[in-house]
């Protein structure tokens, strides 16, 4: 909401410096985007008159003028009587008439901001012109080219342009966003208002606001309203008015509404628009002939319709917006924009004016359809008091009468739903107000702050009875009240005390703490923590053999790219890979904990379940990617069973079977070289390498290798308690075994078989033993056998092991292994 | 895949066969059998057959599609490894895979300071809760005050699946399941404390100060007799002891359908002592984030006596923290995976 400093001005006093003011507006109205010095713009342009105009000797649409300035510019070059010489090329000089000059070393208006034009004295055809005499387009007030801007203000030469026409302004810009609750405040003097609430000063609207004056009326024009939809507008009213003259406005109109951003169009609109920056009513006026009927309908559009828009847009309407009418056929979109077939221009004669209430959801949501965004929605979707409606006609058709030289020619009609009534008072204690804000208003003092901004508050003891004026539509509950005295008063100076609690602790998440235990385990370990979207394309989900089907999909995605949910975090981690691979860096290991979702997997309140996902892949520039799966799986193992005592086993992927989560991760795996994660009977995660596609899609380098884990079921299995073992006070004994067995045999078979028979004797002897894998041997010559060795670590905790007794003991082993495995010790 | 209708069955079996002898496999993907099946479905009357066959044809493409790319990636033969042993076969010692060096490792900035954040939080007696990254739209909007069609909810700029579902744009999305399941702990004298961090989006487009996907945390406190001035003084703690000394808080107003009164709040510029940096764009504040009184309505809607009880809530972005905490130039980077990036957070 762009405001006029100036035009505040004119309804209440500002005793603060510019800076001073805009910090306040920070502090207790709404956060400012921008100030604007409007009047920068017209640094050093003066209003001079055209003393002489003659006849350019050498072209003929020139003219050479002297122009009296009243000696104001101290740099120019003047002839003996004093005047300065200007070539002019606008077909309406005329000697005696009031004009803007640019002097050499001013800025054209028009260009600051864009390529900044600096008018310097410079021969036109030989005859030098001591800069230029300006036109509305070339001041930045409007489109017209054609010709000087002329004076039409009582002034004399040398008089500062700006200061003529209030461009000496600051334009204040205030966030929309904070007056979402706030209509009035998009019209000056809600702004107006506030601005002396803030100041401690009190504030009354002009009476024929306040007052909610009815417009005069006339006769000689046949008009009604036809409003079916007393519910989206629950107040239309309309006046008509004759003999109209259409022009240009008044250029301190035309000032006004280019200081707030809009265009000055003609004499009527620009009146409507004018009444809109002032008290935040969005009004339209129609023509009154090219309505034909004299009727304005209020209806429902119907699917098909047409409308073609002010914009020169022709709307293909559907069913369920508002649409104004002439009786019959759509001339307008209710709140939104006008009809171009009921434009006024400059032939116009009689027009009528609406000034209705528009419901704030119906407006935004045909706003959003259309995608039609004009000041009028800005303002309707706030929700516009409908009780200001009469009070905008009566001073809009006086001003017009007074530009346009039309009259009022109807009654006022004023279609009102029974809805429509003045705002109830809101019981509201200080006690209240007080609690909330953690301070000690006296009730005098919370009455004075409401009061200012013409608030009615009846104070009887601690109670208060506060009724909202007319224009706050914000102020329904005693809540509102609160916010009202908070900011008025200044949130600044609340005392700032921490709550009081008991001591009982807070509950803990702990899965969000295991996530935090998992970084630290990986970071601690070499690992780099990385992030990506939650949203992937198509073309991953397809490489990593992901229905896309199984995604959530984004229909307003903001590009393909990002249009479904993920299924399982591989395929957008692996995405990173080739980038850094190709960056300088040759081995990494990356990993992400994050959440996936399957399409169709709900719980029990209807909403995706959220698996809880961590995933790791391992990268390198060289050759031999088994080498990588073995890095990945050594990971795996530290993490889980190393730091969080989770025993695992690993099984081959192919032949596994998977609820539809666990298909669409481990469609990612290369099925050949990969194996699930189990503890006990439970899946845990898949482990192994990318599958084809998304090694050739993703440009993957030679040794990567991937796991992806569930985290829900880690964190369940994660052992808190460390497995602790007394201290043994006997040595322990090392012995390696080596078998030979059936290479179709795995390495876990072997390891948990070797483990279950110490197991055994453990549990009889009283034996403690840890195990080690400390080499894997294949004959070249004999791939049907394969050699793998353990270290066996055996003690007592009661006496020391002799070498023989634990030469038994892996004996006894080696035998078992024989009968069981068909392996051979070496 | 099987197809219930017979005509796709069978043209499904027909395609199946001819891609397994063919050896322009795409070639399968031009056909005139699959054609003739997206003709016939346009003869079809709208509503539910045509939908159904639609589906089908379009599950049958799909699948072709899959076994096209699936035949004609390079299948590169790699030797079956033993996947339940720690190293390979004949691998010697020193070639067996070890941790990587800890030099070269690093956490996510915002996840770092993301765990600092909760841990001063979780000193100051809130519990840490989770955020979602689906949601529907009653605790998206409707549970937080924002009726059906308000506006307001443009300011959320929220992406919305086929199904009506969103991406939370706020973690605010936790708040009445918070309030609903701890009301009980009112009636027993203690507070209601939580933060809420988690990831949220926005439909923005990206540049170097916009991203679609970001880091949030939202904190809020119920009990009899909340104030105003306890929201300030909460943040401000909360501020000072994460940066590790004295900061200001100033609140100004704002507007959330789900506060009532609202508030923007900035902290004093922790880089130049409110002298004006460019950190602060030589204000002296720093915006952080957005806060208030936790509107009537919401506590109602979660069941708690809004006569009885007040809170307040806060919520700001971690991205927008950490950016300013070190500096760094662009949020792109947070979710790009460069390791370049990364690795300069140990």
């Amino acid at each position: 909401m762009k405001v006029s400093l100036n035009w505040v001005k004119q309804y209440t006093k500002v005793n603060l410096p510019v800076d001073a003011l805009v910090t306040k507006i920070g502090e207790q109205l709404g956060a400012v985007e921008e100030v604007v010095e409007f009047g920068k713009r017209y640094e050093g342009i003066l209003i001079v008159k055209v003393v002489s105009s003659d006849k350019h000797p050498n072209a003929d649409k020139l003219h050479v003028c002297l122009v009296d300035d009243g000696g104001k510019n101290k740099q120019v070059k003047r002839d003996t009587k004093g005047l300065i010489q200007i070539v002019c090329g606008a077909p309406n000089v005329t000697a005696g008439m009031l004009a803007a000059w640019i002097p050499p070393g001013a800025t054209v208006p028009s260009t600051i901001g864009k390529d900044p034009f600096v008018i310097e004295a410079k021969e036109l055809r030989g005859v030098v012109s001591n800069g230029m005499l300006a036109s509305p387009k070339e001041l930045a007030l409007g489109d017209s080219h054609g010709g000087l801007l002329v004076v039409d203000k009582p002034a004399k030469p040398g008089d500062l342009f700006a200061k003529a026409y209030e461009l000496d302004d600051y334009i204040i810009d205030i966030e929309n966003k904070m007056f979402t609750h706030r209509p009035d405040c998009f019209g000056t003097l809600g702004v107006a208002r506030e601005v002396a609430g803030i100041t401690n000063q009190k504030f009354a609207s002009p009476a024929w606001y306040s007052q909610k004056t009815r417009p005069a009326e006339g006769f000689g024009l046949e008009m009604d309203v036809k409003n079916d939809l007393p519910k989206l507008i629950p107040r239309f009213s309309a006046i008509a008015m004759k003999d109209i003259t259409v022009g240009p406005s008044p250029l301190s109109v035309q000032v006004q509404l280019v200081k707030a951003g809009i265009r000055p169009i003609n004499n009527v609109v620009d009146a409507t628009n004018y009444i809109m920056l002032l008290t935040a009513q969005p009004v339209h006026a129609y023509d009154y002939d090219k309505v034909k009927t004299g009727i304005l309908g209020a209806r429902l559009s119907k699917k098909g319709e047409e409308l073609k828009l002010l914009n020169g847009k022709t709307l293909k309407l559907n069913d369920g917006a508002v649409v104004i009418t002439d009786g019959k056929k759509p001339i307008g979109l209710g709140g939104v924009m006008g009809g171009a077939d009921t434009e006024v221009d400059d032939s116009t004669k009689n027009i009528i004016i609406e000034c209705a209430n528009f419901d704030m959801n119906l407006t935004r949501k045909t706003a959003m359809e259309y995608g039609l965004f004009t000041d009028a929605v800005t303002r309707f979707t706030k929700g516009q008091s409908p009780l200001q409606t009469t009070a905008v006609l009566a001073e809009l058709t006086e001003k017009l009468e007074k530009i346009t030289g039309g009259q009022v020619a109807s009654q006022l009609v004023d279609v009102k739903s029974s809805s429509v009534a003045d705002n109830p008072p809101v019981q509201v204690s200080t006690n209240f107000i007080n609690e909330r804000l953690g301070e000690n208003l006296a009730s005098d003092k919370i009455k004075l702050l409401l009061e200012n901004v013409e608030f009615k508050v009846a104070a009887k003891g601690d109670n208060l009875a506060v009724t909202p004026p007319f224009w706050r539509t914000d102020i329904e509950i005693a809540e509102d009240v609160v916010e009202e005295v908070g900011r008025l008063y200044g949130y600044d100076k609340l005392p700032q005390i921490l709550p009081k609690r008991s001591l009982i602790p807070a509950g803990a998440d702990r899965l969000l703490a295991f996530k935090f235990q998992l970084r630290d385990i990986l970071s601690g370990a070499g690992a780099n923590e990385v992030l990506t979207y939650s949203f992937v394309n198509e073309k991953l989900l397809r490489s990593a053999g992901q229905d896309p089907a199984g995604s959530y999909h984004i229909k307003n995605a903001l590009s393909p790219d990002l249009q479904y949910y993920r299924q399982s975090l591989l395929p957008s981690l692996l995405s990173k890979v080739e980038a850094n691979s190709r960056g300088g860096f040759d081995e990494y290991l990356i990993y992400e904990i994050g959440l996936v979702h399957q399409q169709g997997l709900v719980d029990k309140d209807k909403l995706p379940i959220e698996f809880n996902r961590l995933a790791i892949v391992y990268a390198a520039n060289y050759k031999n990617p088994a080498a990588a799966y073995y890095r990945v799986k050594l990971y795996v193992d530290y993490l889980l069973t190393e730091r969080l005592g989770i025993k695992l086993r690993y099984e081959p992927l192919i032949g596994s079977k998977f609820s539809s989560e666990g298909q669409s991760a481990a469609s990612a795996f290369w099925p050949e070289q990969s194996a699930v994660i189990y503890h006990q009977e439970e899946p845990v995660g898949i482990i192994g390498l990318p599958n084809s596609s998304l090694k050739q899609d993703l440009k993957l380098p030679g040794q990567t290798a991937q796991v992806e884990l569930d985290l829900t079921s880690l964190f369940e299995l994660a052992q808190t308690k460390v497995d602790y073992e007394p201290l043994n006070r006997f040595p322990s004994t090392d012995q390696d075994i080596t078998l030979r067995a059936p290479a179709q045999l795995s390495h876990q078979e072997l390891t948990n078989f070797i483990e279950s028979q110490l197991d055994k004797a453990a549990m009889q002897d009283g034996y403690n033993f840890k195990l080690k894998t400390l080499d894997i041997y294949q004959k070249a010559t004999d791939k049907n056998h394969k050699q793998t060795s353990w270290r066996v670590t055996l003690s007592h905790p009661e006496r020391t092991l002799t070498t023989d007794e634990v030469n038994k003991l892996l004996e006894s082993l080696a035998l078992a292994a024989r009968d069981k495995l068909k392996a051979e010790r070496v | 895949m099987t197809y219930q209708d017979e005509q796709v069955s069978a043209i499904a079996k027909k395609l199946k066969s001819q891609l397994d002898k063919s050896e322009d496999k795409r070639a399968i993907l031009r056909s005139p059998e699959l054609q003739a099946l997206y003709d016939h479905l346009k003869t079809l009357p709208t509503g539910q057959p045509r939908a159904k066959f639609g589906a089908e044809v379009n599950a049958l493409r799909a699948e072709l599609e899959q076994l096209v790319s699936q035949a004609s990636a390079p299948q590169a033969k790699l030797d079956p490894i033993d996947i339940t042993a720690p190293f390979g076969v004949n691998v010697p010692p020193d070639q067996r895979p070890s941790l990587l060096s800890a030099d070269q490792a690093s956490r996510h900035p915002l996840m770092t300071e993301m765990q600092q954040i909760v841990d001063i939080f979780e000193r100051m007696g809130f519990a840490a809760i989770e955020s979602r990254e689906i949601d529907d739209d009653y605790h998206m909007f409707t549970s937080l005050n924002f009726p059906p069609d308000h506006p307001a909810r443009d300011e959320y700029d929220t992406f919305v699946t086929d199904e009506g579902l969103v991406a939370p744009a706020h973690t605010s999305i936790m708040q009445n399941r918070f309030l609903k399941a701890h009301k009980k702990d009112l009636e027993q004298g203690k507070a209601i404390a939580a933060v809420v961090p988690g990831r949220v989006f926005r439909n923005e487009d990206l540049d170097a100060r916009h991203e679609h996907t970001f880091y949030q945390l939202e904190g809020i406190y119920v009990d009899k007799g909340i104030n105003a001035g306890h929201l300030v003084a909460t943040i401000k703690t909360w501020l000072s002891t994460y940066f590790g000394r004295e900061v200001k808080i100033k609140i100004q107003p704002f507007y959330f359908p789900f506060t009532e009164p609202s508030f923007e709040f900035a902290a004093s510029c922790v880089f130049c002592d409110e002298a004006g940096c460019n950190v602060c764009s030589y204000t002296g504040w720093i915006e952080l984030g957005g806060c208030g009184m936790i509107h009537p309505n919401v506590l109602k809607e979660a069941g708690i006596d809004a006569g009885k009880y007040t809170g307040f809530a806060w919520g700001f972005g971690i991205d927008r923290l950490v950016m300013l905490k070190y500096d760094i130039e662009d949020v792109r980077h947070f979710e790009s995976g460069n390791l370049k990036f990364l690795r300069q957070f140990k």
